[in-house]
């Protein structure tokens, strides 16, 4: 009672919730609850993994180097399906990236506040679309019209290996099926790359206009420098959404199990989701455990390209999803 | 083929004039030449291929169009300011051309859908299961009405299992804000990447392999509660995160218990924003078809149980029928995909209105 | 601004302001405060006699509104918080190791500077709110709703519509609604932070005359940046002050009007004749 003030240590301060039963019964549900993310994630990885295991103990490397699907065999290589994702991947990007930059330019920069509005709801309304029904779309209308476009480019730039094809048949192609995950694509990241350029603080924008800047250089030098981060991981989201769809692929691609390397008018190709599902009808018991591998390994791979992307939209600030 | 695309683009005016007039300021006679001729040009051509080739309007528009709108926009551009201008015109007539192709692709989805799915549409379509239909039944017979309620029972089973650990997800970071608050939300986020083949797989391994579940729509609505959750979760803390911080020590100071601010002040005043994140996670799972093929399967009679058997739903049915070759089956699927859409746009609208109604408010 | 050590006569526990005598109804001693590593408060010892209303004065960022909340353990909400010293109620300190938080704020209630009505209730909800939240048991619930209402000097205003939302009222009829329902869950002081400071002035006067009657009967402690206001409402004052990256300090306390008529520091002569702050 008596200590001279300098004496005094800081006392520690007793969290209100330990004192109430209620509460700690709360607190310990609420924070069970919290961790389900974390309980069905290392789920995911423990019992896929549990799969995983002896299927690349039996196949050996072969699994992810190999190309095969013979169950009479017993031999069983995914790398023309891991390939393929990539592949498709890969045509999605360089159609998304451009068209949800340009389209986010447009919205931000160019459109009056209206049309801009609208074309936001546009957006998120295509993204809401189930891939399911992108893929009836892109089976039945998308992929004559790609086929068309396919056979005007092998017409004309058949002479580079890109465009090459030997079969006269154009549908079913990593070409289309890339189209169609573009379509998928683009409203995901677009809502993203939207909102970072939104975000450019007006000062900047207004800084550059004073200096007689013209539209293509304040978007040079300090829309898309500034939002450079978000960019990347919006595009990276859209990836990861796209590394994982399986049927709007499944429909439009002719699933063969030899890789295809860049012949991209070629109708064969795959991925490894859209391999799952078709696999899975039919699997026997060794099959069935061979699609849980490869589920193991798209998990894998697509958990990297999230949480890459997460990282670097989150080193630029929150954005609400 | 061109019969084909005409139903994929509604008739378009020849030249979307703004794409021309944007980048100039100052108007003199030199400019209205520049943009009269960068306007009328390229759609001759394009008249032109679409009069005397066979290719779709939607190629002309990408292969011809742009090209020459392109170089026309930006010779008028540097004809009166330059070659700095060039960089806009460009810029500008890219974003407006990616533009109006988003809106194609869109309008083609959704006018397909409408279209060919309003062919299939009757009484008996969205009432009647597919019990006794085979492929070459003619419409009019069998329908989604059973997939309807399929989807019904595992789209409400998901909802009641994934929003209350949605919410308790977002009250843990925003109210208990305990030591774990940046591993919740990196878990929450990392769960948001997990692809849904893989959602699917994982319930068909623990619980069906393993022979505690049968395929069922419990099992189908599990594999959606891992999809849901990160969306409900996440939007959930964005709206508890809204809930003034006065009102959480206004209860506190009025001696109230932490579970009674949160049950009694904090989720009733963020009531709204709750129910649009549970829209927003049904409208993020109602259309997905991949997890629901490895565990709820298919199934042409009217299922009610839950846990028993298969069970038909609206994705399934549309995956199922998509590439037979018989024209009525296409239709179904078709069909089913239009009550789907419909479905998911008044998710849409609700979460939209509600949101509106909620940033009006504050 | 001087910078005198703070080890001035008025800030020894032996010099409160009890005239009324007795044990007071809450008391500070030797509480220092941080934020982190960052000192707020250093040794205030304040006595708050029952029955009383004491206004806490100083410029802002003197750490008035830090030390009403350590009266009622709000102050340990905020990350980082840390304390030293006793607050102590009715001779009790609240701040042992055996109290419940939940308690303590149940006898000591608190109005914010902000009206923070629940939004989700009704007004008569909003009023019987403190029993629903801290699960307290009072029988006669319109009987209370009534009381309470008379003594914020908000019933005649709401009676009729007691079942409408509590967001349609103005300001200051929701700072009164809010003083309403601290005083449902009976607490024997009252802790206010700066309660006009953002309504008008006619709200301002009610809510002054609430406080006068109310003193009467509970134990008020307030915190104003309106020195007319604490020479209108308060029997005792205290005056806060913090020098530059100083934590802040009690200069001066006693009876109202001692401390605007005659007071001891030269700074507190200087602040209450408006000449900084």
């Amino acid at each position: 009672m008596t200590v001279a003030p300098q004496d005094l240590k800081p006392r520690a301060l007793v969290s209100g919730a330990s004192f109430n039963r209620g509460d700690r019964v709360f607190n310990r549900v609420i924070t069970l609850a919290a961790f389900t993310a974390l309980f069905v994630l290392a789920g995911i990885t423990v019992f896929l993994g549990y799969q995983f295991i002896p299927v690349v103990q039996e196949q050996g490397l072969f699994f992810f180097t190999g190309s095969a699907w013979d169950p009479a065999a017993g031999r069983y290589g995914i790398w023309a399906m891991v390939y393929g994702s990539i592949l498709l991947s890969v045509i999605a990007l360089i159609v998304a990236v451009p068209a949800s930059l340009l389209l986010s330019i447009f919205m931000v920069f160019l459109a009056p506040r209206r049309v801009s509005a609208v074309l936001t709801n546009l957006v998120d309304l295509m993204a809401a679309i189930p891939s399911i029904i992108l893929g009836l779309w892109g089976f039945w209308v998308f992929q004559q019209v790609a086929a068309d476009w396919s056979e005007l480019l092998n017409r004309y730039f058949g002479w580079i290996p890109l465009f090459q094809n030997s079969s006269g048949n154009f549908t079913g192609t990593p070409f289309i099926a890339g189209l169609v995950l573009a379509v998928m694509m683009i409203p995901i990241t677009t809502s993203v790359t939207r909102e970072v350029m939104a975000r450019t603080p007006p000062e900047l924008i207004n800084a550059a206009e004073s200096l007689g800047c013209s539209l293509y250089s304040m978007l040079r030098h300090v829309a898309l420098p500034f939002g450079r981060g978000g960019l990347i991981g919006g595009v990276m989201l859209g990836l990861g959404r796209a590394l994982g769809e399986t049927v709007a692929v499944f429909f439009v691609i002719k699933l063969v199990f030899d890789v295809n390397l860049f012949r991209i008018l070629e109708s064969e190709g795959g991925s490894v989701a859209s391999m799952i599902v078709a696999k899975f009808g039919e699997a026997n018991e060794q099959e069935l455990q061979v699609l849980l591998a490869a589920g193991f390994v798209l998990f894998v791979g697509t958990l990297i390209v999230n949480l890459i992307a997460n990282a670097i939209v989150g080193r630029t600030g929150r954005l609400s999803s | 083929m061109t019969a084909h695309a005409e139903t994929i683009l509604p008739p378009r005016p020849p030249a979307p004039q703004q794409s021309a007039g944007r980048p100039w300021a100052r108007r003199g006679p030199g400019f209205r030449l520049a943009v009269l001729l960068g306007t009328i040009l390229p759609p001759v051509p394009v008249i032109a291929a679409l009069l005397y080739t066979d290719w779709p309007p939607v190629t002309i528009f990408v292969a011809i169009y742009l090209p020459l709108q392109l170089i026309a926009a930006c010779a008028a551009a540097i004809s009166q300011r330059g070659t700095r201008a060039a960089g806009d015109a460009v810029i500008i007539v890219l974003a407006i051309g990616a533009t109006l192709l988003a809106v194609i692709v869109l309008g083609s989805i959704l006018s397909t859908i409408a279209i060919r799915g309003y062919q299939a549409m009757s009484v008996a379509f969205l009432t009647q299961n597919t019990l006794y239909i085979s492929p070459s039944t003619p419409l009019g017979y069998g329908g989604v009405g059973a997939a309807v309620l399929g989807t019904f029972i595992i789209v409400a089973l998901a909802t009641v299992i994934t929003v209350p650990i949605g919410i308790a997800t977002a009250v843990y970071v925003t109210e208990v804000r305990g030591r774990a608050v940046p591993y919740v939300r990196f878990f929450v986020q990392a769960m948001s990447g997990v692809p849904s083949v893989v959602a699917g797989l994982f319930i068909l391994v623990v619980l069906i392999l393993s022979g505690a579940l049968a395929y069922s729509a419990l099992a189908g609505a599990l594999a959606y509660s891992i999809l849901m959750l990160p969306t409900v979760a996440r939007t959930a803390e964005e709206v508890l995160k809204l809930v003034p911080e006065e009102l959480r020590t206004g209860a506190l100071a009025l001696g109230s218990t932490r579970a009674r601010v949160v049950g009694q002040v904090v989720l009733p005043a963020a009531r709204t924003g709750i129910v649009t994140a549970t829209i927003l996670g049904i409208a993020r799972v109602v259309g997905e078809t991949a997890p629901l093929l490895l565990t709820s399967l298919s199934n042409d009679r009217t299922i009610i149980n839950p846990v028993g058997n298969p069970i038909a739903s609206l994705p399934v049915f549309i995956f199922d029928k998509v590439s037979l070759p018989f024209p009525d089956a296409v239709a179904r699927a078709w069909g089913a995909a239009l009550v789907l859409m419909v479905i998911v746009a008044i998710l849409f609208t609700a979460a939209r209105l509600l949101s509106a109604r909620r940033f009006a408010k504050s | 601004m001087s910078s005198t050590p703070p080890a001035t006569p008025a800030a020894t526990p032996a010099s409160t302001p009890t005239a009324a005598g007795g044990s007071p109804a809450m008391q500070s001693r030797h509480l220092s405060v941080w934020f982190g590593k960052r000192k707020v408060l250093e040794d205030v010892n304040i006595s708050f006699p029952a029955n009383t209303c004491t206004a806490l004065i100083g410029p802002s960022g003197c750490g008035k509104s830090t030390y009403i909340r350590t009266l009622n353990r709000l102050h340990e909400l905020i990350p980082g918080a840390g304390l030293a010293g006793d607050v102590l109620h009715n001779g009790r300190d609240i701040y042992a190791r055996d109290v419940d938080p939940v308690t303590v704020r149940l006898a000591i209630g608190m109005v914010f500077q902000k009206p923070n009505p629940f939004p989700s209730m009704t007004i008569r909800g909003n009023v019987l709110s403190g029993l629903k939240l801290s699960g307290m048991k009072r029988p006669n619930h319109d009987e209370i709703v009534e009381d309470t209402l008379r003594k914020a000097g908000l019933w005649n205003e709401v009676k009729d519509r007691l079942s409408h939302a509590a967001g349609e009222l103005s300001g200051g009829q929701a700072q009164r609604l809010v003083i309403a329902r601290a005083l449902a869950v009976q607490p024997q002081v009252l802790l206010m932070d700066e309660p006009c400071s953002a309504l008008d002035p006619a709200s301002t006067l009610k809510i002054e005359e609430t406080i006068r009657e109310l003193a009467e009967s509970i134990t008020i402690i307030i915190v104003t940046h309106n020195m007319q206001q604490a020479t209108r409402v308060s029997d005792y004052t205290a005056f806060f002050l913090a020098a530059e990256n100083e934590p802040g300090i009690v200069v001066e306390q006693g009876a109202t009007t001692e401390i605007f008529s005659n007071p001891q520091d030269p700074r507190t002569l200087d602040y209450v004749n408006g000449r900084f702050g």
